[in-house]
């Protein structure tokens, strides 16, 4: 491999310690518990990343939602006609159908949460919030809640699999084909939607294509529809004429189109730069991305290998990369709930914090999907995402629940990190520890320890009861609300 | 008047200072105070005749404005010809002249320019554009079409240019939960905001220990020296976020907002703003959201609730605006990232295009229509060619409404539209 992809090999001076594995899982999933950094430190670097390439490994076991009665709705509204039924009995089973699939869309948001917060195969969970950010569909736009959830378990099920195989199946994909009009490409009059974000968002980047190459590309996906919730060719209104797609000119189809997008040299820096760029850090050196593009084009479009190079790498573990992202909303909130042991939180109310947060599980803002570092901070989010540890401790936050007149329990992960500590400076350090994972200035540990109470960080402290809970959720939420807490 | 310090420096020290201190309801006093700074809005003004209490409210029409369809060419054929299920039918336009007119939705934009309130620009564009969605906003955002300075937006350099009220917090408030690009700048100055009541921290004890608790937050959120990036970036927008937090607190609870407005989020974001402007925030730009302009599929029903939603909005605001005497302050402009193909595509939708008509509304417009209407059939690429650069309106915006030097800011001169006077 070339040196800019050199594999990182522990030494003296940079050896496999609890702060890489605790980013290891920090990046590759959801953040780990003390326990599961001892146990990713024990094991060596390889055989961590192996585990979670290795998705198959354990099994998954959270029941799908159920859409039954949801496709009956729509059954039901579209089997009226103007000669079995009135106008409104047409209009009133319409709105029926849409408010039940309303009620699934949140439902299925719920769900995916749930899933994130129990999964045992972390990287599997990010891969799919990955590829839901880059090949992106969501409401208003996909009227059927249902394709939502066939979408999200094809991203689960290619999750590290081969990307010309699920680029050629999003072009196939029902919430895609509806997300972005291509279900009504039709001969003659073609629709650039799907062909445009195709080139621009999905495969090869801005600079790449010109404008007649989108509007050919658009002719050849003319007819690739859907009949309800599966792909459908319609031979009636596909263009067969000839074209010409980068330099390449012949009757094509939409898979011809796939076939000549991959094979240009963009394609091989483009989804490997996106990788990287979620897995490490943004703006990557070039010499990084070639390396990439090399595994990703010998491997023929394989996701897995080019993930794996990223997560063994050097570079991953350097200090650019090391607590420098800013957590997503997801990884902040499915992250907080894991590392407090509140997995039983109200799911309502993580979602709706995750909304006021800026990412809204199958309601991205615009195909371009979701923000990137900084871009995820304003004033407006921030407090956002400082008020949802208030949720978590207190069970309020402006906008999503009023606080409880009895607060909820200390979270019980919180009540471990205190179990063996004995003075406030103690305890202090070992809240930080899990939550931030590297110390905190004096200052700033000693307006922590003030949190607890305490004068100074030699102070006595201990867990017992009514007002020392107060006190250590005051210096949780306190940890929580830092620009510390919101990088990974 | 900030000698030895560079203005960030001066706004990072000021609001640190304010930060720290206690609970004052204007912070705006606070840092003229502690930096010995006579501040007064009234007799500060960098280019005469431009009152300092200008305010600007940017609208942005998300997706690409079908153009054709909101300013409607109905005495060409071209039109007809090119849009067999989408065009406005002739006797639906409502006429502004002879040749164009608005989409029949549009009522309250017609009561406005009948008033003399609205101004609608032409046929704007910019050279060899792009027709995706985020290389032509981020070219309209930034004023850059070569895209050299895209870390920061022309609001953002009007905001770090000599601009005397801009060096507080939310000199630019932005109401959405991302910061446009056009909005960010060296300073920092501007913030964003959904709704009052989500904005603001919430310690979690009561009483007394909340008091203590909000000041253990200061000390862990001040900002400190040689800190890397993000993070000295999240400490100061925490700042800033406190800050401006108690302002639009404050300002919202003097006012509520008395005119009729849309039940959309648009609507609430316009109602959020004349709040802001009546309770006396020293902002000077405001930044508003429309989605939807994206317009491939089904485009009749959906745009044209659009355009009712945003003359309606318009309307209702400046009507609030005069209500509480502030309309003469305020100029709104609304602009899109391109218009749409002339021809319909077959999915009763059209496709991204090109040039497109921006608006302009307030009582000191020069109202009615400015440029040129581009032709519908000398086209580029089967899309309008522009007549007036968009970087023209921003001139005459910063010169003429903001006090500004617009050769400065946007790094070239550039002729003015003759919308303002």
């Amino acid at each position: 491999m070339q040196q800019a992809l050199a594999k990182f090999v522990p030494s003296a001076s940079e050896p496999w310690d609890r702060a890489r594995a605790a980013h290891l899982l920090n990046r590759a999933g959801f953040g780990g518990r003390p326990d599961e950094i001892d146990r990713i430190v024990r094991i060596g670097m390889d055989a961590a990343v192996e585990e979670l390439v290795a998705i198959d490994r354990v099994p998954e076991t959270t029941a799908p939602p159920d859409f039954s009665a949801l496709r009956a709705a729509w059954a039901a509204a579209a089997a009226l006609t103007p000669a079995n039924s009135t106008e409104r009995q047409r209009f009133e089973a319409r709105v029926t159908a849409q408010r039940l699939d309303n009620q699934k869309l949140q439902e299925l948001r719920e769900w995916w949460t749930a899933h994130m917060l129990r999964t045992r195969r972390p990287l599997q969970e990010r891969m799919v919030l990955f590829w839901h950010g880059l090949l992106v569909s969501g409401r208003p736009e996909v009227r059927l809640a249902e394709t939502l959830y066939i979408q999200n378990e094809l991203f689960r099920r290619m999750a590290l699999g081969n990307y010309k195989a699920l680029v050629l199946a999003i072009c196939r994909d029902p919430a895609m084909l509806q997300y972005l009009d291509n279900e009504s490409n039709r001969k003659g009059r073609p629709n650039e939607n799907f062909a445009r974000e195709l080139l621009e968002l999905f495969t090869l980047g801005i600079g790449n294509y010109t404008e007649q190459d989108v509007k050919e590309a658009a002719r050849a996906f003319t007819g690739w529809t859907r009949r309800g919730y599966t792909f459908f060719f319609d031979a009636r209104q596909h263009d067969d004429g000839p074209k010409t797609f980068l330099g390449r000119t012949g009757n094509l189809d939409g898979g011809d189109v796939v076939e000549i997008i991959f094979a240009q040299p963009a394609a091989a820096r483009f989804l490997p730069r996106r990788l990287f760029e979620a897995f490490a850090y943004l703006r990557p050196e070039d010499e990084v991305i070639d390396a990439l593009a090399e595994v990703f084009r010998a491997s023929n479009f394989e996701v897995a290998p080019v993930v794996r190079a990223i997560l063994t790498s050097r570079v991953f573990y350097s200090p650019r990369a090391m607590r420098t992202q800013v957590k997503s909303p997801v990884q902040l909130v499915v992250g907080a709930v894991r590392q407090l042991g509140l997995e039983d939180a109200p799911l309502p109310q993580l979602v709706r914090a995750m909304d006021l947060m800026g990412q809204a599980l199958f309601i991205p803002p615009h195909v371009g999907g979701w923000p990137r570092g900084e871009s995820w901070i304003t004033t407006s989010t921030l407090l956002v995402r400082y008020n949802f540890s208030g949720l978590l401790l207190t069970g309020g936050m402006p906008g999503v629940a009023r606080r409880a007149a009895v607060p909820p329990a200390l979270p019980p992960e919180a009540a471990r990190a205190c179990e063996a500590a004995r003075t406030a400076g103690e305890v202090t350090d070992r809240l930080v520890d899990r939550l931030v994972g590297r110390a905190l200035g004096a200052d700033r540990r000693r307006a922590l320890v003030r949190a607890l109470g305490a004068s100074d960080a030699a102070s006595p402290f201990a867990l017992d009861g009514g007002e020392s809970e107060r006190r250590v959720r005051s210096a949780l939420h306190l940890l929580m609300s830092t620009p510390e807490y919101q990088l990974a | 008047m900030i000698s030895g310090m560079t203005r960030r420096e001066f706004i990072r020290k000021g609001l640190t200072i304010v930060a720290m201190g206690a609970t004052a309801p204007s912070f705006l006093t606070r840092t003229a105070l502690a930096m010995g700074h006579p501040f007064d809005l009234a007799q500060v003004t960098s280019r005469p005749g431009v009152p300092d209490d200008h305010v600007l409210v940017v609208v942005q029409m998300g997706g690409g404005n079908d153009g054709l369809n909101t300013l409607v060419p109905f005495a060409d054929d071209a039109y007809y010809r090119a849009r067999p299920r989408l065009a406005v039918p002739r006797g639906q336009v409502i006429r502004l002249n002879d040749e164009l007119g608005l989409h029949p939705r549009m009522t309250a934009f017609k009561e406005l320019y009948d008033r003399g309130a609205a101004a609608i620009i032409q046929g704007v564009g910019y050279p060899n554009p792009s027709r995706s969605h985020f290389k032509s906003m981020e070219i309209w955002q930034s004023a850059d079409p070569d895209g050299r300075t895209l870390r920061v937006g022309w609001i953002g350099r009007y905001f770090d240019s000599k601009c005397p009220t801009c060096e507080v917090p939310a000199a630019g408030v932005n109401v959405g939960p991302t910061m446009p690009l056009a909005m960010r700048s060296d300073g920092g100055q501007a913030v964003s905001l959904e709704t009052p009541e989500a904005f603001q921290w919430m310690p979690s004890l009561d009483g007394s220990g909340a008091r203590e608790e909000l000041e253990l937050f200061k000390i862990l959120n001040a900002p400190a020296p040689n800190e890397p990036g993000t993070i000295d970036f999240l400490r100061h927008t925490a700042m800033n976020a406190v800050v401006a937090s108690e302002q639009v607190r404050d300002a919202v609870r003097r006012y509520r907002g008395g005119a009729d407005y849309p039940n959309t989020r648009f609507g609430a974001s316009l109602r959020l703003i004349a709040q802001m402007i009546a309770g006396g925030l020293p902002t000077k730009v405001y930044y508003a959201h429309m989605t939807g302009f994206d317009t491939h599929a089904a485009q009749q029903g959906a745009h044209d609730a659009l355009l009712e939603q945003l003359s309606a909005g318009v309307a209702a605001f400046l009507r609030d605006l005069e209500a509480q005497g502030n309309a003469e302050r305020v100029l709104v402009v609304a602009f899109s990232e391109f218009g749409r193909r002339v021809a319909e595509n077959g999915s009763g939708g059209t496709d991204h295009g090109t040039a497109a008509p921006m608006f302009a509304f307030g009582p000191r417009v020069r109202p009615g229509l400015h440029g040129r209407h581009p032709s519908l059939t000398d086209l580029a690429d089967g899309d309008l060619r522009h007549h007036v650069d968009f970087r023209s309106v921003y001139a005459t915006i910063l010169e003429r409404w903001l006090g500004a030097d617009p050769a400065a800011i946007l790094g070239a001169p550039f002729e003015r539209v003759p919308f303002l006077a």
